[in-house]
C-alpha cells in the first residue's frame, strides 16, 4: 500500500469534502464554514482567516489520511468502501468530538457554557452534532466525511 | 444646515407608513429603510438585490420589522448626522426625551458580524420606558425559521441565513413564537445598544458592545470621510450632498454596480401594478451617473462605475441590454411574490422583464459616459476602445429599428423621438472620440453619416408644427418629457431652436405646478402614475441651457422644498397631495438634482 496514494486520496478528499459542504451551504441547508472556522483561530481578519482556514484543512486532511493509511495497514487491505467505513467514524468523531468539543476549548474566539462578558467578539459554537449551524448539518457533515473516506480507499486500492 | 423639523408621529394606514416617512441606512452592500415611527421596515439581505429579512414594506403581516420607539405617543424630528448616512431620531414625550441612532456598520476591529445593524439609543431628558421588537422574517417572509439563543443570546435562523439580537442596557430580551423584543426605562445620560449581527453561510458573531460602538463610529468617521470628495459649493449645496450621500448609498460595492433604488414594487399607484424592481443597475443611468459624480468631485466611483459597465456589457457585447444585475450578470428573470404588496399595490415582482427589451437610448447614455470619463483625463484602454467604436457600428445598423423607449413602455415597440436622440447622442460622442484619439477611427465617416441621417428622421417625423414640439413617437401627437434630455446632451440650441419651444409644450402639456407627467399616453400597463420627479429636475436643467435663468432658479427652489425631512426623494410624487410613490430612495431622481444644481452654478459662473 501506498502511503503516497493516500496523500493524494487526502487532498483530494478534502477538495471534495469541501466542495460538498459548501454545495450544501449554496443550497441552504448548513451554516457551516470549515476553514472560517479554523482560520478564525489564529486571525479576526474575515479574508485572513479564510485563507488561512484553507490551508489548516488542506493540511488537516492530509494528516487524517495518514490515519486512514495506518488503519489500512492494520487490516490489511483497503478500498473504497472500507474508506467509506472510516469516513462514517470520522464523522461521527467530527461532529460529538472535534469540532464541537475541542475546537471550542481551543478557539480563543469562539463561544461556550462558560462564555460570559468578554472583551472581544465570539464565534457561534457549534452545538451538540453542530445543529446550531443548521438541522441538516450533521447529515451533510456525514456524507462528505463518507465521501472523503471513500476517495483515500479507492486512491490506496488504485495503487497496488 | 437647517434644523430638523418636528413632526408628529406616523400615521400607519392598514400597517404601512407613508412612503415619505422613510429613511434609508447602508453598508456598502445593503440598505435599510427606517420609518418615522422608528420601526426599520426594509432589510435585504445580505445584499441589495437579496430576498429580505425585514420586508413589512410590502407586507404588513409576514414581512418582519425591528420596532423600536417611546412606547407612548411621541413628536418626532429627524436628521443625518452631518455628512452620513447614520441616521439620529428623536423622539419627545410628554416623560422626556430620547434619541435613536441607526447605523449599518462597515468592517473595523475584530471579528466582525457580516452585516451589523446597530441601534443605540441615548436618554436626553426625564425618563422615558421604550419597547422593542425584532421579528426576522428570512426570504421575503417565505423561509421556514428556527428560534433559540446561543449562549443566552436570542438567534434566528432560516437555512444558510442566522441573525442574533445582541442587546446592551435594553431590558431583558424575551423569545415569542418568531419574534424577540423587550422593554427598559432610559433615562437622561443612559445609553443602550441593540444589535443586529447577520450571518450567510457561516457561523455567527456575537460582538461586544464596545466593538459595535467602535464601529459605529468608524461608520460616522467612514461616511464623513466620503462626503468630503464633494467639491460643490452652489446655492443647493445641501442637497446636493445629501444626493451624493444618497447615491452613495446605492452604490453596491462589491461590484461597483449602483442600483436604481433599494426597494421593489413600491407603487407608482397606491393599489395599482405599476410595481418593479429597481435593485438592479440601469444602463441608462449610467451617463448621469458618471457625470453626477465626476461633477460633484468623486472621480473614484465614476471609474469604479465605469468599469462595471464595460465588465457587465462585456457577455453581451455589442448589444447592450437595459439593466444588469448588481454583481454585474446578464440575467434579471422577472417574477412574482406571494405577498400583499404595499397598501395591497399587487403584484410584488423581482427581476424585471424589461432586461429583454430593446432600448435604444441606451447607446447615447454609454458614449455620453465614455465622453464624460475621457474628458476628465481618464484613460480609455485599447479593449474598450475597439468595443465602443464596434457598439457605434451596431448603433448605425439598428437606430432605425422600433424599441420601448427609455420608459421601458410593455406596449409594441414603436419610433421614440428620443430614442433616435440618444443614438444621434451616441454617433456624434463616437466621432468626437475617435477626433480625439480615443476610440478606432476607422468607421467615423459612416458614424458621421448615420447621425446626419437621424438628425434628418426626427426633422421630418417626430416634429409637429401644430404642438410647436418634437413629438413622443414619430408621427404621433403626442409629448413626451424624456425630449428634455435632447437639451441636456446637446441635441440642439437649446436657446434657439426647436427644443426652446419644445421645453415650452412639454410644460404646458405634462405640467402640474412644478411636477412634470412623463407621457400622458398609452405605455401597456393600466392605471395611471404620479408626476416624475427626475423630468422636474431635467426641465430645471433645460432652462438653464436655454439661458432662463430665473425660471431655473424658481422650480429648482420648488423641487429642493419637496424633499423628504432627511432630504430624499422616491421616484414619483403625487401632484395633489405630495405624496411619494415609487421606488425609494431613487437614484435618478438624486441624479438629476445634481446635474440641474450644478448645470446652474456651471452657468452662473
Amino acid at each position: 500500500m501506498s502511503v503516497w496514494a493516500a496523500m493524494i486520496g487526502g487532498l483530494v478528499g478534502t477538495l471534495v469534502l469541501t466542495s460538498v459542504l459548501r454545495a450544501a451551504s449554496e443550497l441552504r441547508q448548513t451554516r457551516i464554514d470549515l476553514p472560517f472556522l479554523l482560520g478564525t483561530v489564529v486571525t479576526a481578519d474575515r479574508q485572513r482567516a479564510k485563507l488561512i482556514g484553507y490551508v489548516f484543512h488542506f493540511v488537516a486532511g492530509l494528516l487524517f489520511s495518514l490515519a486512514y493509511y495506518a488503519g489500512f495497514v492494520g487490516l490489511g487491505r483497503a478500498g473504497w468502501l472500507l474508506g467509506a467505513g472510516f469516513g462514517v467514524i470520522h464523522g461521527v468523531f467530527a461532529m460529538t468530538s472535534l469540532v464541537n468539543i475541542l475546537l471550542p476549548a481551543i478557539h480563543p474566539r469562539m463561544g461556550s457554557s462558560l462564555s460570559s462578558v468578554d472583551s472581544m467578539a465570539l464565534l457561534e459554537s457549534p452545538g451538540f452534532l453542530m445543529l446550531n449551524y443548521g438541522r441538516a448539518t450533521p447529515v451533510v457533515t456525514l456524507i462528505a466525511h463518507v465521501v472523503y473516506g471513500a476517495i483515500i480507499g479507492g486512491f490506496v486500492s488504485l495503487a497496488r | 444646515m437647517s434644523a430638523p423639523a418636528v413632526l408628529p408621529p406616523t400615521r400607519r394606514v392598514d400597517g404601512y407608513a407613508p412612503i415619505r416617512d422613510y429613511a434609508a441606512i447602508g453598508d456598502g452592500r445593503t440598505v435599510a429603510l427606517v420609518a418615522r415611527d422608528g420601526s426599520i421596515d426594509w432589510l435585504p439581505f445580505p445584499s441589495i438585490d437579496s430576498p429580505t429579512v425585514f420586508g413589512s414594506l410590502l407586507d404588513a403581516g409576514r414581512g418582519g420589522s425591528f420596532r423600536l420607539a417611546p412606547e407612548h405617543a411621541s413628536e418626532v424630528s429627524r436628521r443625518y448626522l452631518p455628512g452620513t448616512n447614520i441616521l439620529e431620531t428623536t423622539f419627545t414625550t410628554e416623560t422626556g426625551a430620547v434619541t435613536v441612532t441607526d447605523a449599518l456598520t462597515v468592517p473595523a476591529g475584530g471579528l466582525v458580524p457580516l452585516r451589523e445593524l446597530a441601534r443605540e439609543i441615548k436618554g436626553i431628558r426625564g425618563t422615558v420606558p421604550i419597547g422593542w421588537r425584532v421579528e426576522p422574517r428570512f426570504g421575503y417572509g417565505g423561509a421556514p425559521q428556527r428560534v433559540g439563543r446561543r449562549q443566552g443570546i436570542p438567534v434566528v435562523e432560516a437555512g444558510a441565513d442566522a441573525v442574533a439580537v445582541c442587546s446592551f442596557e435594553a431590558g431583558d430580551p424575551g423569545i415569542e413564537v418568531a419574534s424577540i423584543g423587550g422593554r427598559f426605562e432610559i433615562g437622561e445620560g443612559q445609553s443602550a445598544l441593540i444589535s443586529l449581527s447577520f450571518a450567510h453561510q457561516e457561523p455567527l458573531v456575537f460582538p461586544t458592545r464596545a466593538e459595535v460602538e467602535g464601529r459605529t463610529e468608524e461608520t460616522r468617521a467612514a461616511w464623513h470621510r466620503w462626503s468630503t470628495c464633494s467639491d460643490y459649493q452652489g446655492r443647493w449645496k445641501e442637497a446636493v450632498d445629501r444626493s451624493g450621500l444618497a447615491l452613495k448609498l446605492l452604490f453596491f460595492a462589491p461590484t461597483g454596480a449602483v442600483a436604481a433604488a433599494p426597494t421593489t414594487s413600491l407603487p407608482e399607484e397606491i393599489g395599482g401594478e405599476r410595481n418593479w424592481d429597481y435593485r438592479l443597475s440601469w444602463v441608462r443611468d449610467s451617463a448621469f451617473t458618471i457625470d453626477a459624480l465626476l461633477r460633484v468631485g468623486c472621480a473614484e466611483e465614476a471609474e469604479a462605475f465605469f468599469w462595471w459597465l464595460m465588465q457587465a456589457s462585456q457577455l453581451t457585447h455589442p448589444r447592450l441590454q437595459v439593466l444588469y444585475r448588481l454583481d454585474g450578470g446578464p440575467e434579471a428573470p422577472e417574477r412574482t411574490l406571494d405577498l400583499r404588496g404595499y397598501r395591497d399595490s399587487r403584484p410584488v415582482r423581482i427581476g424585471n422583464a424589461a432586461v429583454d427589451q430593446l432600448q435604444l437610448e441606451i447607446y447615447g447614455g454609454v458614449f455620453e459616459a465614455a465622453s464624460l470619463y475621457a474628458d476628465a483625463g481618464r484613460h480609455i484602454d485599447h479593449d474598450v476602445a475597439k468595443r465602443l467604436a464596434a457598439m457605434a457600428d451596431l448603433v448605425c445598423e439598428i437606430w432605425g429599428l422600433p424599441d420601448s423607449g427609455i420608459w421601458e413602455v410593455r406596449s409594441e415597440p414603436v419610433h421614440f423621438t428620443q430614442s433616435k436622440m440618444m443614438c444621434w447622442v451616441a454617433l456624434d460622442r463616437a466621432v468626437k472620440l475617435a477626433g480625439r484619439g480615443h476610440i478606432p477611427d476607422d468607421h467615423a465617416d459612416r458614424w458621421r453619416r448615420e447621425a446626419a441621417a437621424i438628425r434628418t428622421f426626427i426633422d421630418v417625423h417626430c416634429w409637429s408644427d401644430r404642438l410647436g414640439s418634437y413629438v413622443r413617437v414619430a408621427g404621433m401627437e403626442e409629448l413626451d418629457a424624456s425630449i428634455l434630455t435632447g437639451a441636456l446632451f446637446g441635441y440642439d440650441d437649446v436657446a434657439q431652436g426647436r427644443l426652446s419651444t419644445t421645453i415650452d409644450a412639454i410644460r404646458r402639456d405634462l405640467g402640474r405646478g412644478p411636477f412634470l407627467f412623463r407621457y400622458l399616453g398609452e405605455d401597456g400597463v393600466s392605471g395611471r402614475e404620479g408626476a416624475f420627479l427626475t423630468c422636474s429636475f431635467w426641465l430645471v436643467e433645460a432652462l438653464v441651457h436655454a439661458g432662463r435663468m430665473g425660471e431655473a432658479a424658481d422650480l429648482m427652489d420648488h423641487l429642493v422644498g419637496l424633499a423628504n425631512d432627511v432630504g430624499l426623494y422616491s421616484e414619483e410624487i403625487d401632484p395633489e397631495d405630495g405624496a411619494f410613490l415609487g421606488n425609494f430612495p431613487q437614484a435618478l431622481t438624486h441624479l438629476s438634482l445634481i446635474g440641474a444644481a450644478v448645470a446652474f452654478e456651471q452657468a452662473s459662473s
